[in-house]
């Protein structure tokens, strides 16, 4: 299987460059990732290693980023993959993105390493809002670009917030704390980060603080009151 | 006194969980029982477990933008040798680890045919009013026990949120339960006059679960070896169905509280035998108490 080269989007995609297509492209992709777990499901080992390729970099990346520590970043990318390699059809049976749920494990997975905590994860699915796949690597790469921009884009104080919280593992109070501001603004700012981010990567624009809140709910189509800070 | 038995919707997670303390839970931010709460929520509610997908999504953007670095040298190697080490045995379905269902005093709800045999000494007690309106939502207590032990069963395994207040209604059954025929309550007859009451029986029947409780007073003493017998006579002219059995305590009173009967049998009339001690499965004359169901 060569999709994985130079063209990511494969032949249809070339010919009519609709929305349409690129989807239907990236749904084999992600299809991709199903069949090789259902083949890991039998015991497939290439199969568990063709994943480990496509996703160990991901991995190993963001757990060095909260780790800074090579040795202890590799323990926790192994620790993730074994995890696949035992239930790999707990992934099978949600509707999320396995790229995106090994980083958002591995960040999770390392954090509690950081904080000697037992590992707590349970198998949710993780769906990214973008229709991006992450198992192709050009288009990976083309995500990371257009993130890390976004993110650079966010607020300093929103920027600053939520990599406080999601990087170096501190709790909102000792955010506030640090920041010395008070703990709603700084759950705030983390929301409208991510709220922000979301919308970016979708393609929209992103809302101002003052209207964060109310754009985000109709987006969802949801009814949900708002949320007080605690 | 009177019971309302309607099922009650726990709303204990009524309320959404907030995108910012969904977002916590998402960081693994939340104390345990914060977290605890929250799973419990989204166990039921497909609307926030939708929305902490979305939110683990957008995590999973902020995991992406950091720098990218291969893997050590000999990560995947080290990887494979693991994996070759520990095969894979086929596995059926993974399924979500469930918290341990917490255990409810379930004595009350399990049992739904008891035969009370008020033959213990009481003590003395004073009088107590006995009132008929008791037994009556007793019966409609019984048929609401009886029919929905199964849902109640399969209901512990699933919704923990409903529990603590399904146990506070049975608590509360119990209580009823214990007033009516417990050997310590006081069963007393109120009669016109000064005359010594002749021996009654009131029996109330809910024929669609066939649920019965039955209360007797001034009942006769019968002989060691004998037994009343309580009996069901079917509406469409079957034979009497055995209702349970029971012997007089010294005061006289006795209760027959849900015996084990079909579902779904009208009465015409019920009535009363004496027995020997096991029993029998068809009446033996004379009837020594009857009453008709009269519609």
């Amino acid at each position: 299987m060569a999709e994985e080269s130079q063209n990511p989007l494969g032949a249809p995609a070339r010919s009519y460059n609709s929305e349409l297509a690129k989807a239907g492209a990236l749904a084999a992709k992600t299809a991709e990732d199903v069949a090789l777990l259902a083949e890991v499901e039998r015991g497939d080992q290439q199969a568990m290693g063709r994943i480990f390729d496509r996703y160990s970099s991901m991995v190993y990346s963001v757990a060095l980023r909260v780790l800074k520590d090579p040795g202890q970043a590799e323990d926790v990318m192994q620790e993730i993959f074994i995890q696949v390699w035992k239930k790999p059809g707990a992934f099978l049976s949600g509707r999320g993105s396995l790229g995106a749920w090994l980083v958002v494990v591995a960040r999770n997975r390392a954090i509690d390493s950081l904080r000697r905590r037992r590992p707590t994860d349970s198998v949710e699915d993780v769906v990214l809002a973008s229709s991006t796949d992450l198992a192709a690597e050009a288009e990976r790469n083309t995500l990371m670009e257009k993130v890390r921009v976004h993110l650079h884009q966010l607020p300093p104080e929103q920027r600053k917030s939520v990599e406080l919280a999601y990087f170096e593992g501190m709790s909102h109070s000792e955010i506030a704390e640090k920041t010395g501001d008070p703990l709603g603004t700084v759950k705030t700012r983390i929301r409208l980060a991510l709220i922000t981010l979301r919308k970016a990567m979708q393609g929209g624009e992103p809302p101002g603080l003052g209207q964060g809140h109310g754009q985000a709910r109709a987006t969802r189509g949801q009814a949900v009151p708002g949320s007080m800070p605690r | 006194m009177t019971i309302r038995l309607k099922e009650k919707q726990l709303n204990v997670n009524a309320q959404h969980i907030s995108d910012e303390d969904l977002i916590l839970y998402s960081m693994q931010s939340l104390s345990a029982g914060e977290t605890a709460t929250v799973e419990l929520h989204l166990e039921e509610c497909p609307e926030c477990a939708a929305n902490l997908a979305e939110i683990g999504g957008d995590f999973a953007l902020l995991a992406l933008s950091v720098d990218q670095q291969p893997a050590p040298a000999g990560a995947r190697d080290r990887f494979l040798a693991r994996i070759a080490a520990e095969p894979r045995e086929a596995v059926s379905t993974y399924s979500m680890p469930q918290a341990e269902p917490r255990v409810v005093r379930e004595s009350a709800l399990r049992e739904p045919a008891r035969v009370i045999q008020a033959t213990k000494p009481r003590r003395n007690w004073f009088p107590t009013l006995l009132p008929w309106a008791a037994a009556f939502a007793m019966l409609a207590l019984a048929g609401y026990l009886g029919g929905s032990n199964q849902r109640l069963n399969d209901r512990l395994n699933q919704d923990k949120g409903q529990i603590a207040g399904l146990a506070a209604q049975a608590a509360r059954a119990e209580e009823v339960l214990d007033a009516l025929t417990s050997p310590e309550a006081k069963q007393v007859t109120l009669t016109e006059g000064k005359q010594a009451p002749p021996p009654t029986g009131r029996t109330s029947y809910l024929p669609g679960k066939g649920a019965l409780v039955f209360v007797g007073n001034n009942l006769k003493p019968i002989p060691a070896g004998k037994t009343y017998e309580l009996w069901v006579i079917p509406a469409d002219g079957k034979a009497p169905i055995p209702a349970g059995l029971f012997r007089p305590d010294e005061h006289g009173s006795a209760s027959v509280v849900l015996p084990k009967l079909p579902e779904g049998v009208p009465a015409k009339a019920f009535g009363v035998t004496i027995e020997s001690a096991e029993g029998s499965p068809t009446p033996t004359m004379p009837i020594v108490l009857a009453g008709a169901a009269g519609l």
